[in-house]
């Protein structure tokens, strides 16, 4: 690929600068990077940068529209926003060999600028230009100091190396970014084909991309619904859920649970040992007329059923989890949902930011039964109660049998 | 985390870990018991005594152990593990083929 640069003829010089600079705003705004946090990713760039080369300042910019926004500083003390006419970097993106600038307070075009024309004003800049993925130059990684500086050719280098370095920060979180949103396009949608009942989910990876998921799909005669957990963290986990998930729906055109999570197991047991992984779940089909859900517990042991009449039962792990080596049959069970009961499935995730015992489930179920609503409400709760404390994959599903209407 | 090795009278390699066992810390397991499997010693006890806390992957990697063990006609047993890591055995119904010994000794005891 050689980038989305447009080749326009028949321009003005005027008009070719105008369409190239659209062309690297585009750039830029397809990154995602601007008015993000802080991330420790660049600013460890930015603190490298400071020790190789002996700079006091160290900024990594990027030149948006009329305005330049520093994604990290090593002077937390100056703007991270600054006008674009008062920018050095304005000019770093201009070329692709470094900027360097000795005198600025004699160039014509520093002389006025705010940071320069004053007594303790900039008195050296070298900036070096940072690619988007396509080639254009969206911002900079520069250094600056206030008295009179050297900046050879190994300083030049070492500063083309750190840029490359932001390149490819870049790349890798914008891919990240890809990647979450394929991932969440693979979350069920809302239920329709089950009158009577709802069901909501949610699932907070701890890294971009999660391990666990959740999901729902008709099957003959009610609904299917699978909370899973793939051992491990990011990508690796989320690659091997996304398998998971698959699987599992290609197995579901068998009517036994136990049927759909052994050919699920068969299947997936190959790939499990080379990769050296294994995998949690809980798997039900939930009846619609009868409300009997049939399941199968795989290792996974965190749900409940809330019972309308108050009581709770906790649908108790039958089997090992998928891909451990033995035991290739796993036990179905049944248990009724009554009008009004709740189920209730969540990842460990949950177990370990509610203190990582067992206690966590009884927590579950009293954030559950205050909130006595919908199924999407028990769900935001739990997760507003989870917060930030979650050390791993959050995933909370929850199935309801709406109360019955009265005659 | 914090590894040693020792062997007992009968041949039995015990692994004594101290820390977390966990995604950063199970490659290193992994491939200790490995190590301990490809120089002749497929009974291994680990000892969990020092582990505070056991995720998925340092789970995994007990699994791990315990297939590349039988694969080479031994076994891997556990020894002294804390709450924490005998809840996740609990939940994940593994505690079946990872029963945890009291101690290291007992492990192979009635081999």
């Amino acid at each position: 690929m050689t980038g989305n640069s447009v080749e326009v003829t028949g321009l003005t010089e005027a008009e070719r600068r105008a369409v190239a600079e659209l062309s690297r705003q585009r750039s830029l705004d397809e990154l995602g990077i601007l008015d993000t946090a802080c991330s420790e990713r660049f600013d460890r760039i930015a603190r490298t940068a400071q020790q190789l080369l002996g700079f006091e300042t160290v900024i990594i910019n990027f030149v948006d529209h009329d305005r330049q926004w520093t994604k990290a500083s090593t002077r937390p003390d100056l703007p991270r926003v600054t006008p674009r006419d008062e920018s050095f970097c304005h000019f770093a993106i201009q070329q692709r060999a470094p900027l360097i600038v000795h005198e600025p307070e004699t160039d014509p075009r520093f002389r006025g600028n705010p940071f320069v024309a004053r007594e303790d004003g900039i008195r050296f800049y070298a900036g070096q230009s940072i690619q988007g993925p396509s080639g254009e130059r969206v911002g900079a990684i520069c250094v600056a100091d206030y008295g009179r500086r050297e900046f050879g050719p190994e300083q030049q280098a070492i500063l083309r190396d750190l840029a490359v370095w932001v390149e490819e920060e870049l790349a890798l979180a914008r891919e990240l970014t890809d990647s979450a949103r394929v991932q969440s396009g693979l979350l069920p949608q809302s239920l329709v084909t089950m009158p009577g009942y709802e069901a909501s989910g949610v699932c907070l990876p701890i890294r971009t991309v999660s391990g666990d998921f959740f999901d729902w799909y008709p099957v003959r005669g009610g609904a299917a619904f699978t909370l899973a957990d793939a051992m491990g963290k990011g990508i690796p986990a989320a690659l091997m859920a996304a398998t998971v998930r698959a699987t599992m729906r290609a197995g579901s055109r068998f009517d036994g649970v136990a049927s759909a999570v052994e050919a699920a197991a068969e299947t997936l047991d190959a790939d499990l040992e080379n990769s050296r992984t294994f995998v949690t779940l809980f798997h039900g089909h939930l009846e619609e007329d009868t409300g009997v859900l049939r399941y199968i517990d795989a290792g996974h042991g965190l749900t409940l059923l809330l019972h309308g009449d108050g009581s709770t039962e906790r649908l108790a792990s039958t089997g090992l989890p998928l891909g451990v080596g033995w035991d290739v049959t796993w036990e179905e069970r049944e248990v009724a949902m009554r009008h009004g009961d709740l189920l209730i499935s969540v990842s460990d995730g949950v177990l370990d930011a509610f203190g990582g015992t067992l206690d966590a489930l009884g927590q579950v179920e009293r954030i559950a039964r205050e909130c006595s609503g919908a199924a999407e409400a028990v769900v935001a709760a739990i997760t507003e109660e989870v917060g930030s404390r979650a050390p791993d994959d959050v995933t909370v599903l929850a199935v309801r049998r709406l109360p019955a209407l009265r005659a | 985390m914090n590894q040693n090795v020792r062997h007992l009278d009968d041949g039995v390699a015990v692994l004594s870990l101290g820390g977390k066992l966990n995604m950063v810390s199970a490659p290193a397991v992994r491939e200790s018991i490995a190590g301990l499997v490809a120089g002749g010693s497929s009974r291994v006890v680990v000892n969990l005594e020092g582990v505070e806390f056991l995720d998925s992957s340092g789970l995994g990697a007990l699994i791990s152990g315990l297939k590349s063990t039988r694969q080479a006609g031994g076994d891997l047993r556990i020894a002294a593990p804390g709450e924490q890591v005998r809840l996740v055995l609990r939940l994940t119904n593994m505690e079946r083929v990872l029963v945890p010994f009291e101690t290291a000794e007992e492990a192979f005891a009635r081999a």
